[in-house]
């Protein structure tokens, strides 16, 4: 038996993702949250690839599809709300956008 | 194997943290299976040190030699973190561990250079190699077809879509020997709350490593792999075949769904981003005095045109030399 478990695995996708969240709340660059937010699904994508590994399903690598599914999704909204935002204010700085209406 | 030797320097620093009540009460949950591994209140001070180490590498307006502290800070504990949690595999050299010790090490410098760097490029490039890491990982666990649609979507879609955005709306390059945070805009050079972020984020992290390391010997072990019969080629099933069947007898209905998100997506992001063209009073195009009117089909025709020198219509006045 190998000296890597499925603990080992877990413990780097937790890692990545308290690191992701981290980022997201400190950084104040738009795009760099988004970047963040992707970090995120990576730590996930890891713990569930290792489930089903050790497992032996293959709902964990189906879910890991779905999860990118959703990233592509997130990425290319979210990347067309940022250029709509930077052309209207020309900054990236999210607390440019403190005050809205609604 | 209990906890080794190097720990105990940050005990001492732990117990000046943290009141003797607070330990006392940590050590107390230890049982045979968590000192087998690895001990919560180790956890603790190791997420104590990197979060202290996280906070000055967060970009601020303070000195670079800070900023290299905190960085040491954290990849001491970084460091330290695998030296507790490596057993060595009865005295052979694993493989796979080297491998997984490598991945996950490029995997999680190249992420926190990601929330650390003050330039949003590089934090891109940072990403790619996260990316690539995270491909080894699972190729690792035998799951070939997911790191190559890892690699495909992530590195190569959405993240040329990530530093296209950033060339498109950022700010002019830094030149050498100057501090970042001159040229770059102030939301990027300094960060926001590091103090309260990286508390909880902490916090979080401790929590999930201490679960998965409590209930560690609760895991199943990896069931032995199911055999293949190598010299009959229609029994050989990669995981794209396995993903396929089960996404295709399993999952149908959500793969649709899926289908039908990203479909929607791109319909979204075209239409947020589109540049609005205004016609109204102001813009209304008005032909300047220069310009010819627009010409009819009757003026167009070239026999229509009137023609000077000569009555007839079809013969051109002028030479065209």
């Amino acid at each position: 038996m190998t000296t890597i478990e499925l603990q080992h695995f877990l413990a780097v996708g937790a890692i990545m993702f308290a690191i992701g969240m981290i980022g997201f709340v400190t950084r104040r660059n738009l795009i760099v949250m988004f970047l963040c937010t992707e970090l995120m699904f990576q730590g996930v994508a890891i713990s569930l690839i290792a489930f089903s590994r050790y497992n032996h399903d293959m709902a964990g690598q189906a879910f890991v599809i779905f999860v990118l599914v959703i990233a592509a999704a997130e990425a290319a909204l979210a990347l067309g709300l940022i250029v709509l935002l930077f052309r209207t204010k020309n900054t990236l700085d999210a607390d440019a956008w403190r005050e809205m209406k609604g | 194997m209990a906890a080794v030797p190097p720990s105990t320097g940050f005990f001492a620093l732990g117990s000046m943290v943290f009141s003797p009540a607070v330990l006392a009460s940590v050590a107390s949950v230890t049982d045979e299976r968590l000192t087998a591994y690895i001990s919560p209140a180790v956890v603790l001070v190791l997420c104590v040190v990197a979060g202290i180490g996280t906070i000055m590498l967060l970009p601020g307006k303070r000195e670079i030699a800070f900023r290299r502290i905190g960085g040491a800070l954290l990849g001491v504990a970084g460091l330290l973190f695998p030296a507790m949690i490596y057993r060595p595999g009865g005295g052979h050299l694993d493989a796979a561990g080297v491998y997984f010790w490598i991945f996950s090490a490029i995997a999680i410098v190249a992420a926190v250079r990601v929330v650390t760097h003050p330039r949003p490029v590089y934090s891109a490039l940072y990403f790619v190699l996260t990316v690539f890491a995270s491909a080894g990982l699972f190729i690792l666990m035998y799951a070939e077809f997911m790191a190559a649609a890892l690699v495909i979507i992530y590195a190569g879609a959405i993240l040329i879509t990530y530093v296209f955005v950033i060339m498109l709306a950022s700010s002019a390059s830094v030149p050498e020997g100057k501090p970042a945070a001159a040229v770059l805009g102030e939301y990027d050079a300094v960060s926001r709350e590091p103090f309260i972020a990286c508390c909880v984020g902490f916090a979080l992290m401790g929590v999930l490593l201490f679960v998965i390391f409590d209930r560690a010997h609760d895991l199943r072990p990896p069931s032995p792999e199911p055999t293949v019969d190598l010299s009959n080629p229609e029994t050989i099933q990669g995981t794209a075949q396995s993903v396929g069947n089960y996404l295709f007898t399993n999952q149908m209905v959500s793969l649709e769904v899926a289908g039908v998100i990203l479909t929607i997506a791109m319909v979204g992001a075209i239409v947020i981003a589109r540049r609005r063209v205004m016609i109204g009073a102001e813009d209304a195009f008005e032909p300047s005095a220069e310009m010819s009117p627009i010409l009819t089909p009757q003026d167009d025709s070239p026999a229509s045109v009137p023609v000077y020198g000569t009555r007839n219509p079809r013969q051109k006045g002028h030479p065209e030399t």
